[in-house]
């Protein structure tokens, strides 16, 4: 097996050229070494890492669009301030994946290409209606997150193709957003549920523009227009949360039928859906989370 | 006294800070050769025949073993049923069909690949109830009953029909791995004298040497077992090391070379044996003022494919299977059956955490039919001195259950919590807060299960420094410290004189097992008697340099004098001025030291006798906040009182509480160890979850006093006691913080939200999903 850590995209081209379908991308290696563990790479893989390569690790915004590398951390992301003021749904997923040993190793682009129906930061991604940026050796392409995957770890990334940023919007200061995570322990734990939300709120109350985007209730990801459309010009208030939290369950239903998870995921999607809004709201009254 | 209660710093701590302690992988010798094991592909199947050839052809294999190439015996175990190497069938997936050593670990890999077994797949069964019926598939030609325990007091028809009303429940607890930081590992290397040495991570090496020896049909004092330094055992590393340490030795003997073996995570937990899972049918005869009337339980105990610990397991629950009330009526039957599952043996609570769940459970739920706390009804029922057990045995100690009691209550503010949180202000939020109670008492170390008797040697060398060795061993919990602060207090030296010896099989007589909470009473009570011992030497002497013939002498702060009364006299000398007088005239300070405790008797038929020479009493308080809307159950804070009898350390004493807290969190709301038709789905820690250091809740050790006779200085147990009635609190805080009564442990999600658990029919979701066919 070889080794090679990639200095800048170049490099990585470069190597998609010379060593074709050898090459094996990592990241942070969060995924990629657990899964060597049950099957190991193949005898002639070329391990090319690019956590370490120049071009991907930036955090900088543009005008009103916010850039971030794809080799760059989650603990980097949960730290960053501009992430914090102009995206904090994705800093607060940021920080609660894995442990502090994993959110340092591991990536936000190593995240989405993972592409597991429970990774922690598509949500809020898909609720800031972010832009994948795609290099390759046929060039460079953008694709919008929501049309990033095909099915459950297969993002729609070809041979000789690497995700090489990820861009949004930058939030206006008024938009309210949450994230909420559900897992079995309070830290290490895979999601069982995660939730993001993104909208703005007139001074009377009422929504505008929500992006509402479930975790591990799909098995594709995609946010939930029947709910989004439903709550569009609503008055924020927990009855209409809770009705959209139904809208979501029903449509978990509706794509994927009765499953042995639903009993369980039925009730506590919609209310999760309910809660996360909420949050964002600034109405939620439970106890501490 | 000087030591004993003090917070001395452990005895090993400077080789776990500095990386110094060796464990067993870091052992290595020139020339060692690498194991490799095959698997059962079937959980029930006959072994047809297996085809060794192409993996002993490849270059760089030195030998591949199959149970025929066994010299001696091939099994072992209490039952003497567990197979070093699977011989007639394979009973469950973590048994081994053959063994490689090669000269590295990729070959020895590679060779595993080439071993072709021929299989008759037979019916499997994997629910102990099942398996109990009549014409479910047989696992050994005895019949899937491994044991079935009875106790018989009073008369139960009779108590019932005294009842005013009638508490039934069926639990059900779930299988756990015990989740020892350092998976098992040994290298077994041929001695210069025909024999062989073992060293390995061991946790009854006593039992493994016989094991051992047993397989390679060579005697005891052939085989050497030494007992590394362990990284963690909780009652692990009993049947499943030694299974890996005989296959490591089968391969030195077969090979002349050493050989090491090594499980990983995965290795460790699909062959390791388990928690027991039980099902527990309890009917309790209740009066409307608190009081039980009667008591019937029938339990069937997933033992899986083999006996193991399971006829001790019960044994302990069917004793205790009244919790620590007044119960005149008692009818138990306790079941333990073979399934294709991984066997189960002993773990920390050893048949008490069950139990323990149950019984508290329905304590809380006979309050709350009839109106009381559940405070006050532990009181109106629990046991006092001179109070006897379901078992017929008169608590003749200090029974302290009372007192424990009311300090769990006092200290969270128990009653007022209690009340508060059944107001309709906590029940508007979804999050609501919840506190529980649970208390238990505990037989200390083997009790009627066996002989109990543990030894000792202390030598003081010539310079007045100090070895100790002992037969009961340190895997973690401190044994080696607590033994050492019993000895410098006998001998009245400072701690730093001391150095423990490593256990090894030549070293102490067989001293039993490390197990059953019996480390500082029964390992102390020996160390204390060898101290004694040595000190009666030099007290000899002590009589001739002061020329007084009768004296007595106070050995202290390093200093020996004359005792005056009950106080101290006139200075005689120093440590180890004394020392080298008794070495000057001929009398080395070594002796060994032996405690034997036969004070227990029991009749099998009726269930009735003295099981435990002495009990300890405890009672722990929960308090959690329930999310009613997800089922997610956070334990906020834990009190946990324990009557130790006496604290040899006080620190390591409450390092006890908190790790029994943080475990026993984990087997109430989070660990399983699940299986689908005998395959392990939670192979490693990613899956398998246990509590992370920011689940585990503000914890509060509260130690009682109560030295008993037996124990050294009064020591009694903490290891198990720490644990075994954790869950059961939890449970208690759930009800009282959503009017749920937790069934089935774990209190999970999907327990807490729905009351039962949901079993994935479909891949799970993380990386075997992805890797494996979508």
């Amino acid at each position: 097996m070889h080794y090679y850590r990639a200095k800048n995209l170049k490099d990585i081209l470069n190597l998609f050229e010379s060593e074709g379908d050898r090459v094996h991308l990592i990241a942070g290696g969060t995924d990629v070494l657990v899964e060597a563990r049950q099957k190991p790479l193949p005898q002639d893989a070329f391990l090319l890492d690019i956590s370490q390569t120049a071009d991907l690790r930036h955090i900088n915004e543009q005008g009103q669009t916010i850039h971030i590398g794809a080799s760059v951390t989650h603990q980097e992301l949960a730290e960053s301030a501009l992430i914090r003021q102009s995206a904090p749904l994705l800093a607060q997923a940021c920080r609660q994946i894995g442990s502090l040993q994993i959110r340092n190793r591991g990536t936000l682009g190593g995240n989405i290409c993972n592409a597991s129906p429970c990774a922690d930061t598509v949500p809020p991604l898909l609720a800031l209606n972010a832009n994948v940026h795609i290099a390759g050796l046929q060039g460079k392409r953008t694709v919008p997150v929501a049309e990033f995957f095909d099915s459950p770890y297969h993002p729609l990334l070809n041979n000789g193709e690497v995700v090489s940023a990820v861009s949004f919007a930058k939030l206006e200061p008024t938009t309210r957003t949450a994230f909420y995570k559900l897992g079995r322990r309070k830290a290490l734990a895979i999601s069982r549920i995660n939730m993001a939300v993104v909208f703005k709120m007139t001074e009377e109350g009422f929504l505008e523009d929500v992006r509402l985007a479930p975790g591990s209730v799909f098995p594709a990801w995609h946010r939930v227009s029947e709910a989004e459309t439903f709550l569009e010009n609503k008055k924020a208030q927990l009855s209409v949360f809770e009705e959209a939290g139904k809208l979501v369950a029903d449509k978990m239903i509706a794509i994927s039928g009765r499953r042995w998870s639903t009993p369980y995921k039925e009730p506590v999607v919609a209310a999760l859906v309910k809660r996360t809004l909420a949050i964002a709201a600034g109405v939620y009254k439970g106890g501490k989370l | 006294m000087n030591i004993i209660g003090k917070r001395e710093p452990r005895v090993d701590a400077l080789g776990k800070v500095t990386g110094a302690a060796k464990f067993a992988d870091d052992y290595n010798m020139p020339h060692q050769l690498y194991a490799a094991v095959k698997y059962a592909e079937f959980p029930h199947a006959e072994i047809v025949s297996v085809d060794t050839a192409k993996a002993a052809a490849l270059s760089g294999v030195q030998a591949v073993l199959t149970a025929k190439d066994v010299p001696g015996s091939n099994r072992f175990g209490l039952g003497g049923d567990i197979r070093i190497l699977a011989d007639d069938r394979t009973r469950y997936l973590g048994d081994v069909v053959a063994v490689v050593a090669a000269e590295s670990r990729a070959l020895a890999a590679q060779a595993i690949d080439l071993i072709e077994v021929t299989y008759k797949e037979l019916p499997a069964v994997f629910h102990p109830e099942e398996a109990l019926k009549e014409d479910a598939p047989k696992i050994h030609e005895q019949g899937n009953e491994i044991v079935h325990h009875k106790l018989r007091r009073g008369n139960v028809e009779q108590g019932f029909a005294e009842a005013d009303f009638i508490l039934e429940h069926r639990f059900t607890t779930q299988a756990i791995e015990h989740s020892y930081i350092e998976p098992e590992a040994a290298l077994a290397y041929p001695d210069e004298q025909d024999g062989f040495v073992v060293i390995g991570s061991l946790q009854n090496f006593y039992t493994s040497h016989k094991a051992i020896a047993a397989a390679l049909d060579l005697p005891l004092s052939k085989v050497q077992i030494i007992q590394s330094t362990m990284g963690g055992s909780f009652g692990g590393k009993d049947e499943s090391a030694t299974m890996l340490a005989a296959r490591a030795a089968l391969l030195a003997q077969k090979t002349g070379r050493p050989v090491k073996m090594l499980n990983s995570r995965e290795d460790s937990i699909r062959q390791s044996y388990k928690r027991h899972p039980y099902i527990l049918y309890y009917k309790w005869g209740c009066r409307y003022d608190g009081s039980i009337t009667a008591m019937e339980l029938k339990a069937i105990a997933d033992g899986g494919a083999y006996v193991s610990m399971s006829p001790f397991v019960t044994w302990r629950s069917v004793v205790q299977a009244t919790g620590p009330y007044h119960c005149p009526n008692v009818k138990t039957d306790l079941y333990a059956a073979f399934t294709n599952n991984n066997f189960t043996g002993a773990m920390r609570g050893f048949g008490s955490p069950q139990v323990n769940f149950a019984i508290e459970s329905m304590m809380d739920e006979l309050a709350e039919q009839v109106g009381k706390s559940p405070l006050a009804v532990r009181l109106l029922n629990g046991f006092e001195t001179g109070s006897v057990t379901a078992t017929g045995q008169r608590l003749n100690h200090e029974v302290s259950l009372k007192h424990a009691l009311l300090e769990a209550a006092s200290a969270s503010y128990y009653g007022k919590k209690w009340a508060e949180n059944r107001l309709t202000k906590n029940k508007s939020n979804p999050i609501r807060k919840g506190i529980g109670i649970s208390c238990a008492y505990r037989g200390v170390s083997l009790g009627a299960e066996g002989v109990d008797a543990a030894s000792a040697v202390v030598y003081i060398q010539p310079d007045g420094s100090v070895n100790v060795s002992s037969g009961i061993i340190d895997m973690g919990q401190g044994a080696q410290t607590a033994m050492s602060q019993i000895v410098a207090e006998v001998l009245g030296i400072n701690l730093n004189r001391l150095r423990f010896l490593q256990p090894d099989s030549g070293r102490v007589a067989d001293s039993g097992p490390t197990v059953a909470s019996r480390g500082t009473i029964m390992g102390g009570g020996a160390a204390k008697i060898a101290a004694e011992n040595v000190r009666a030497v030099m007290e000899k002497t002590l009589r001739e340099m002061t020329e007084q013939e009768q004296a007595d002498f106070l050995f202290e702060n390093e200093e020996i004098f004359l005792k005056k009364g009950n106080g101290k006299g006139k200075r005689v000398a120093g440590f180890d001025e004394v020392v080298a007088r008794c070495y000057a005239k001929g009398r080395p300070l070594f002796a060994s030291g032996v405690r034997h405790i036969a004070e227990t008797n029991w009749d099998e038929e009726t269930g009735q006798g003295d099981a435990y020479f002495t009990y300890v009493y405890g009672a722990n308080v929960a308090e959690v906040e329930v999310d009613t809307e997800t089922g997610r159950v956070d334990v906020t804070k834990f009190y946990s009182v324990h009557d130790v009898g006496r604290a040899i350390n006080r620190s390591m004493v409450e390092g006890q509480i908190y790790g029994g807290v943080a475990m026993g969190m984990g087997y109430g709301i989070m660990e399983e160890f699940i299986q689908e038709e005998g395959q392990a789905k939670t192979l490693n820690f990613d899956e398998y979850y246990i509590p992370t250091a920011l689940d585990v809740p503000y914890m509060k050790a509260i130690i009682l006093e109560n030295p008993d006779a037996k124990g050294p200085f009064g020591a009694k147990s903490i290891g198990e006691p720490a644990l075994e009635m954790a869950a059961p609190a939890i449970a208690n805080a759930i009800f009282n913080a959503t009017g749920k009564r937790i069934l089935n442990l774990p209190a999970n999600l999907e327990e807490v939200l729905l009351g039962k658990k949901l079993r994935r029919k479909t891949p799970r979701a993380s990386v075997s999903c992805k890797i494996g066919p979508l």
